[in-house]
């Protein structure tokens, strides 16, 4: 996939800097010039902790595939697979796969779906892989004894291929760096909570990019600074319409729903509930006794995937962000084929609907060709919550009147 | 026509002060209605390549049916597919979704109205709607595939050797409907193919009824799965241009197990309509605010050209008022 341009017109210029570090970092991953080892990861359950630890340049790898991507991946795959995990098969193609995929030296899978299992499983053939367990039990002692040994075998993988040990202590410092590194973004996002929002939903998931890209000594420094210029910015007064995205994941490039919603219609996405926003972050680890067993907990502890259980984990986190964050709608969008949020979509709609939260539904993937019929739809549930506006504003039993000449 | 004749000799209170325009520029075909304190006009014409062209033929025709100029227009709301291609520098324009104007539309007619089933030429919807206010409090829109659209039939009629019109009554013939399960237009069309392939009746009335049946239950099956969400709490409309279906109708009816309010007019034009009764509210908030375009047009006769600018200036301003009242 081409770099995205240096003018990102679609971002707020504050942003601009982190954009640049982090096609700067993606150009250093490629060419590799230090020789480090490159690892890479698809979900958020992998603990990056453990990576940075050992002296790896390492990269979540989340993009949206162009359709050349996906159609390759979909070589592998049947129709019925997502187009995400298509994007991975097709990113590590020999044949016309994307370079930033191609330069990875060694893949870890904490595996969630079993779509993404697959697609693992046909990426061995083209990368070295580690395929790891996720248990899906999270309450549970035993997956969590469990989750503390497989995190130890991880990190003996890992040291193996960094060529170092990877000492306890290590281990807990970068648990402490990350902490701050989360509990920044936690407070970037906080700002959305103001009526008039300094940043845009598009401005977070450019942060949350950046977390999956750049090593956290980076990120304390630009986020620092951005925390404090953007907490300066004084509140104009406009309200726009507050909407939360929920479901799966929004991969890096699949901006145009946030685009639309944001730029075109003029609404803004102040928290999300998937795991390419706000959600990973909800959670602090611990930063005292067997670092294993704290990035299990910590990481089984983190707002869970649908993926998960109980399932209402998920759902009462989902409501509780709805509600801190004072959403007047949920646009739930998920990947057409996805077995986790496509499925546990009316479980996820009811929840909110009972909690007053209106919910448009919307089945996804990484054409281009349906702007329209997203517009219409995005469209019509913004005038539905500006209605709902109007009427709250109005005195109970009284409704709006046309003014007749 | 009259809207007395329509909805009756009580007062209307969708009725402008002066005459608006809605068009509902869809996908295949593209609706105008024009409104008057006591008049109704409506048109019909396909949908061209240029949609802009299109609204100026629908215009067009309106002023001709009305016997009103272009400028006697108070305020033109647009929907539909091909909303956003539409610009006028003389006319106070805006532009809503057809969810929010379908709902508008069957609401100003029957304020019973709390579903609507909307199915157009490439999407279909169902809509709940708030009876006191018209509203929309819930919608659920096709996926984005032809199933369970005009389109779909349209393509079922081709393969019949039917015009559009004809598949619906053909249907209603059918004595052993078909079952064709595809939910898949392009699979669909297969199926029908082999149906029409098993030799024997190939001739036979029946047959192919049986097969227009098939095309229309599978079709309202796909319609059907869209009010899981929604519910079907009367009275239930049926909008759109398929509601001129009786094949669908029936099918609908059939499988919802409810029956369709009668609608006075042809529903094809609710979302042009409800586009109108939209323009009628805009025009009432710029008269409350001093700035409807009748007064800015007698400010303008009465004044030499160097005001014409400020009434230019006035158009502007009408337009930032009325996006946000």
């Amino acid at each position: 996939m081409a770099p995205q341009p240096t003018t990102d017109q679609s971002l707020s210029p504050a942003l601009l800097p982190i954009q640049a570090l982090i096609e700067a970092e993606q150009q250093d991953f490629i060419d590799g010039a230090d020789g480090r080892k490159r690892a890479g990861y698809f979900c958020a359950y992998t603990p990056p902790e453990v990576l940075n630890a050992a002296g790896l340049r390492h990269a979540r790898l989340f993009k949206a595939g162009s359709p050349e991507i996906v159609s390759q991946g979909e070589r592998y795959t049947q129709s019925v697979f997502c187009d995400f995990s298509k994007s991975c098969i097709g990113g590590f193609d020999p044949q016309g796969g994307d370079p930033f995929y191609r330069s990875v030296d060694k893949l870890y899978t904490f595996h969630t779906c079993a779509s993404m299992k697959r697609a693992t499983e046909v990426i061995e053939r083209f990368v070295p892989t580690k395929l790891l367990n996720l248990p899906r039990l999270r309450n549970e002692p035993a997956s969590r004894a469990f989750f503390r040994d497989e995190i130890a075998h991880y990190r003996d993988d890992v040291a193996e291929l960094a060529g170092r040990p990877v000492t306890d202590d290590q281990v807990t410092a970068q648990i402490v760096l990350y902490n701050k590194v989360r509990g920044l973004i936690r407070q970037l996002s906080e700002l959305r909570k103001r009526p008039n929002p300094p940043l845009t939903g598009r401005d977070v998931l450019e942060l949350v990019r950046g977390f999956y890209y750049l090593p956290p000594e980076k990120l304390l420094d630009v986020y620092g600074k951005l925390y404090r210029k953007l907490s300066r910015v004084r509140d104009n007064g406009k309200r726009p319409v507050r909407l939360m995205i929920s479901g799966s994941i929004m991969a890096d490039g699949d901006r145009r729903l946030v685009e639309l919603i944001e730029q075109e219609i003029g609404a803004r996405v102040v928290v999300e509930d998937h795991c390419t926003g706000l959600k990973p972050f909800a959670h602090t680890l611990p930063e005292e006794g067997d670092p294993f067993q704290a990035l299990a907990d910590g990481y089984l502890d983190q707002a869970p995937c649908a993926r998960m259980k109980p399932l209402d984990d998920s759902l009462d986190f989902s409501s509780r962000l709805a509600e801190e964050y004072a959403v007047e709608g949920v646009v739930y969008v998920y990947l057409k084929f996805c077995a986790c949020y496509g499925v546990s979509k009316l479980e996820f709609i009811e929840r909110l609907q009972s909690r007053g939260v209106p919910v448009l539904e919307i089945s996804s993937d990484y054409s281009q060709s349906d702007h329209g019929q997203l517009k219409t739809r995005v469209e019509a549930f913004i005038e539905v919550l500006q209605d709902r506006r109007t009427d709250l504003a109005l005195p109970s039993g009284q409704t709006e009147e046309f003014v007749h000449g | 026509m009259k809207i007395s004749d329509i909805v009756g000799s009580g007062p209307w209170p969708y009725a402008p002060a002066d005459p608006v325009v809605g068009f509902d520029i869809g996908s295949r075909g593209s609706k105008g209605v024009l409104l008057t304190q006591d008049s109704i006009y409506t048109t019909f014409i396909p949908t061209g390549l240029y949609m802009q062209e299109t609204a100026d033929e629908l215009l067009t025709r309106l002023l001709r049916d009305s016997g009103l100029k272009r400028r006697d227009i108070a305020f033109v709301v647009g929907t539909g597919y091909g909303r956003i291609s539409l610009a006028y520098t003389d006319l106070p324009y805006q532009v809503v979704t057809e969810i929010t104007c379908h709902a508008m539309g069957a609401h100003s007619l029957n304020p019973r109205t709390r579903t609507i089933i909307d199915i157009g030429g490439q999407d279909s919807k169902a809509i709940k709607i708030d009876p006191a206010t018209g509203k929309v409090v819930e919608f659920v829109m096709n996926d984005k595939c032809a199933a369970g659209t005009g389109r779909f039939l349209e393509k079922a009629a081709v393969l019949l050797g039917l015009d559009l019109h004809e598949l619906g009554p053909v249907a209603l013939e059918a004595n052993d409907p078909a079952m064709i399960s595809s939910q898949c237009v392009v699979f669909a069309e297969s199926e029908m193919i082999s149906l029409r392939a098993r030799g024997e009746r190939h001739k036979d009335g029946a047959a192919r009824a049986n097969i227009a049946a098939g095309i229309h239950f599978a079709t309202a099956r796909r319609v059907k799965s869209l009010l899981g969400r929604i519910g079907t709490e009367p009275d239930l409309v049926f909008t759109g241009g398929v509601a001129n279906n009786p094949g669908m109708w029936h099918a609908l009816e059939t499988l919802i197990g409810a029956k369709f309010a009668r609608s006075p007019i042809d529903m094809i034009y609710a979302g042009a309509l409800g586009a109108a009764v939209h323009a009628a509210r805009h025009h009432a908030a710029a008269l409350a605010a001093g700035t409807a375009r009748r007064a800015a047009r007698a400010q303008a006769r009465t004044t030499a050209s160097p005001a014409r600018k400020a009434a230019a200036r006035a158009t502007a301003g009408r337009k930032t008022a009325a996006a946000h009242s």
